[in-house]
């Protein structure tokens, strides 16, 4: 023990105050949700067990947890794909070699580093029927555009459309899985007579799966926690419950009704959908994922 | 390397560079100013108004630490949408304000779960008579949960009709002699003054039927049996408030509102208000517009009417109240100096101070006494348009809001069954029966829970 101590005290020391803040604020939390989650509970009385009581309603008696859940369940089945297609295309025409390429590349990252809270308010104004800048497009082109925000099918399709206004981010990884790619297998192709598309079909596209493998996981869990843009640019769900996003309605119940339990019931299930999900994902990968290089 | 690996060394540059890390962060948060009396017992408010109106609310701050010397009100302006938030967890975290001013709606939650001091408990004999006897009973009942008394306005709010006289001139319409008594004349004067492009996109929106929660009771209707005790969401005059709005909505069409109304600006303290600037002819809107209208376009050729009723079966002089009442946490640590600027801003010791303050943001004031003084009687003669909201708050019909401790749940679905049945998903009747079992789920589940409801 006393060696061990020896050997490993000084990484632990300076792991020390992410492994407090973690303990603190994310590994106690995350457990006392459990228990949370069997209680009705306010944040300011003790908690009260009530057993099972908070997961019966919420899957027989609670309308809008399931409405909640099929809106981010559609919002994820869509904008991951999107996502996905939007990142890689992207990379691959920004892999070409061409002057000013590293000009390009800073264009499309620089909107993922923007605060989300900032994107939010500044797409209100983009979104805006009247004066804002979508609209006044269309308008030149002799289109009407819609009440973005306000209209209910419009509302969800315009926070699917902004969740691409991030995809920089995702771009960058795509781009260095593409930089990758050993030279020699493009070089083989070209002897074999391949076309451009061949060599997209059958070396960069397999050759970058593991890339595409990080960032779908990472998209489905990211887009089930969607929270911040509906939160900001539609706070009440939007038009007819439209952009109730799952996390939204965790958090009106929680800070809104002050109703602690029956959110942490919700996040329970949440955490239990996404792992389900992650590790449906994880099966598939020896299908259709390549490790060779 | 023996030496680097020295565990103490490490220890000593670990230590040395967490403390670099500390003093950089209290560097970066800032000292707080210094107070200007730091002699005196501090008491912490905490309010929700930004901008413009922050300087107002810290200006009667001052007012109240220069008319005594024993407390120095410190206020902090905290964002509105989350004012709540912060609040609890102020109580929670045990640093909570001593005073904090709070939207009425959320304090039958607060109250229901112990997290406010009754303020009976904080009044003096004379206190409690002002309070019981010349305070208007609407605002009173409005901070008001189970008998007793947790919140205290400091600025009331009501609606009423903000009408631009210009523009009911172009129609030939003369404000002071025609302006209509009924609900249905006034949508047929808000249709006469609608403006529509060559598309038929709205570019003036002369009247919009609207605000479920407020036309109810113009109906004869409400959310709330008083005597009884207990909610009323689908009644036959609820009902037929909503099919009044649907009915309206219909004519014009509900895209082209929305296409219209979600473009606008809705901020309080810009000068963008859309009647301002005359998106609006008429428009349903709070008191605090009048002193906005002073500020930003004082020339502005408008009235203040009150809502007029529906022509069978009405009652006039109608509404709901809300706005700023004053809470005092349960943990406060200076509960006598929150209380003494409570009396301060609501007129229970030095009343032409009060109505001062209330004049300041063109708010409501707690008693009909402030309303006589000079000092609010000179403003008012100001801004006469005033007036018409100091008629409605003095009126029988004019409610509080339903005493229940899940009022923020029942708001969200008011709301969202008037959205339904106005975008024509269903009918009044079936979004009235809606709500009803909505309302009816929870409050089983409440009690399932063990809430006392």
């Amino acid at each position: 023990m006393k060696r061990w101590l020896r050997d490993n005290s000084t990484g632990y020391l300076f792991i020390a105050p992410w492994l407090i803040g973690f303990l603190v604020f994310t590994a106690i939390p995350f457990v006392q949700s459990i228990y949370l989650s069997f209680t009705r509970y306010n944040i300011i009385t003790p908690p009260k067990w009530v057993g099972l009581a908070n997961y019966r309603m919420l899957l027989t008696g609670d309308d809008l947890f399931w409405k909640s859940a099929l809106v981010t369940i559609r919002f994820a089945v869509i904008s991951v794909p999107l996502a996905v297609i939007a990142g890689v295309t992207l990379a691959i025409l920004l892999n070409q070699n061409v002057k000013g390429i590293s000009v390009y590349r800073t264009i499309f990252y620089i909107p993922s580093i923007v605060p989300t809270v900032a994107t939010s308010v500044v797409f209100i104004w983009i979104l805006n029927p009247t004066t804002g800048l979508v609209n006044s497009i269309l308008k030149s082109f002799g289109v009407q555009g819609p009440a973005w925000l306000a209209d209910p099918f419009w509302a969800f399709w315009s926070l699917v459309f902004m969740s691409l206004w991030g995809v920089g981010g995702s771009m960058v990884i795509y781009l260095a899985g593409l930089k990758d790619i050993p030279i020699y297998l493009y070089e083989a192709a070209i002897l074999d007579g391949a076309s451009p598309i061949q060599k997209l079909r059958h070396i960069t596209l397999p050759m970058i799966t593991p890339v595409i493998f990080f960032n779908l996981v990472m998209g489905i869990i990211g887009s089930f926690q969607y929270f911040t843009q509906a939160y900001i640019m539609t706070p009440s769900g939007g038009p007819q419950d439209s952009t109730l996003f799952y996390s939204l309605y965790l958090f009106n119940r929680a800070w809104k009704y002050l109703d602690m339990g029956y959110a942490s019931a919700m996040a329970w299930v949440l955490f239990l959908v996404i792992v389900t999900l992650t590790a449906l994902v994880f099966r598939t990968q020896r299908k259709w994922v390549h490790y060779g290089g | 390397m023996a030496a680097e690996r020295h565990p103490k060394t490490v220890i000593r540059w670990a230590v040395a560079g967490l403390l670099l890390i500390a003093i950089g962060a209290l560097a970066a948060v800032g000292k707080p100013p210094a107070r200007k009396y730091p002699n005196r017992v501090p008491v912490h408010f905490w309010h929700r108004w930004g901008g413009e109106w922050e300087k107002v609310v810290a200006g009667i701050a001052d007012r109240f630490n220069e008319s005594q010397s024993t407390y120095e009100v410190i206020p902090l302006s905290t964002p509105s949408g989350g004012a709540d938030m912060k609040f609890m967890m102020g109580v929670i975290g045990g640093d909570p304000p001593d005073v904090m001013s709070m939207w009425n709606g959320a304090i039958p939650q607060m109250a229901a779960n112990n997290l406010l001091t009754p303020l009976e408990d904080l009044m003096s004999t004379e206190d409690r008579r002002f309070f019981e006897q010349e305070s208007y009973p609407v605002i009173r009942q409005s901070g008001m949960f189970r008998g007793k008394t947790y919140g205290v306005t400091i600025g009331s709010d009501l609606y009423a009709l903000y009408v631009n006289v210009d523009h009911l001139k172009e129609i030939g319409v003369d404000v002071d002699k025609d302006f209509p008594t009924t609900l249905e004349g006034l949508c047929q004067l808000g249709t006469k003054l609608h403006r529509f492009d060559q598309q038929r996109n709205l570019v003036r929106l002369g009247y919009d039927l609207g605000y479920f929660q407020y036309l109810a009771y113009g109906f004869g209707g409400g959310f709330w049996d008083d005597e009884a005790g207990k909610l009323l969401l689908d009644t036959p005059r609820n009902l037929r408030a909503l099919e009044a709005i649907v009915r309206e909505r219909k004519k014009i069409g509900h895209d082209v509102v929305t296409r219209f109304t979600s473009g606008l600006n809705t901020g309080s303290d810009t000068g963008g208000w859309p009647f301002i600037t005359g998106d609006l002819s008429i428009t349903l809107d709070g008191q605090w517009r009048v002193e906005e209208i002073r500020k930003y376009k004082p020339k502005m050729n408008y009235r203040v009417i009150p809502m007029p009723p529906p022509a069978e079966g009405g009652t006039p002089m109608y509404g709901t109240l809300s706005g700023n009442f004053m809470i005092v946490p349960i943990s406060a640590k200076h509960k006598d100096g929150a209380w003494q600027f409570i009396r301060f801003w609501s007129g229970f010791s030095d009343r032409e101070a009060s109505a001062a303050c209330f004049n300041a943001g063109g708010w409501l004031p707690l008693s009909h006494r402030a309303v006589e003084t000079e000092t609010f009687g000179k403003w008012l003669r100001e801004n006469p348009q005033f007036q018409a909201f100091l008629d409605i708050v003095a009126s029988p019909n004019c409610k509080p809001m339903p005493p229940v401790p899940y009022l923020q749940f029942l708001n969200d679905k008011i709301g969202r069954a008037e959205d339904r049945a106005a975008r024509g998903y269903v009918t009044p009747k079936v979004a009235l029966q809606e709500l009803q079992r909505t309302v009816a789920d929870e409050l089983a589940k409440r009690k399932e829970m063990g809430y006392e409801d």
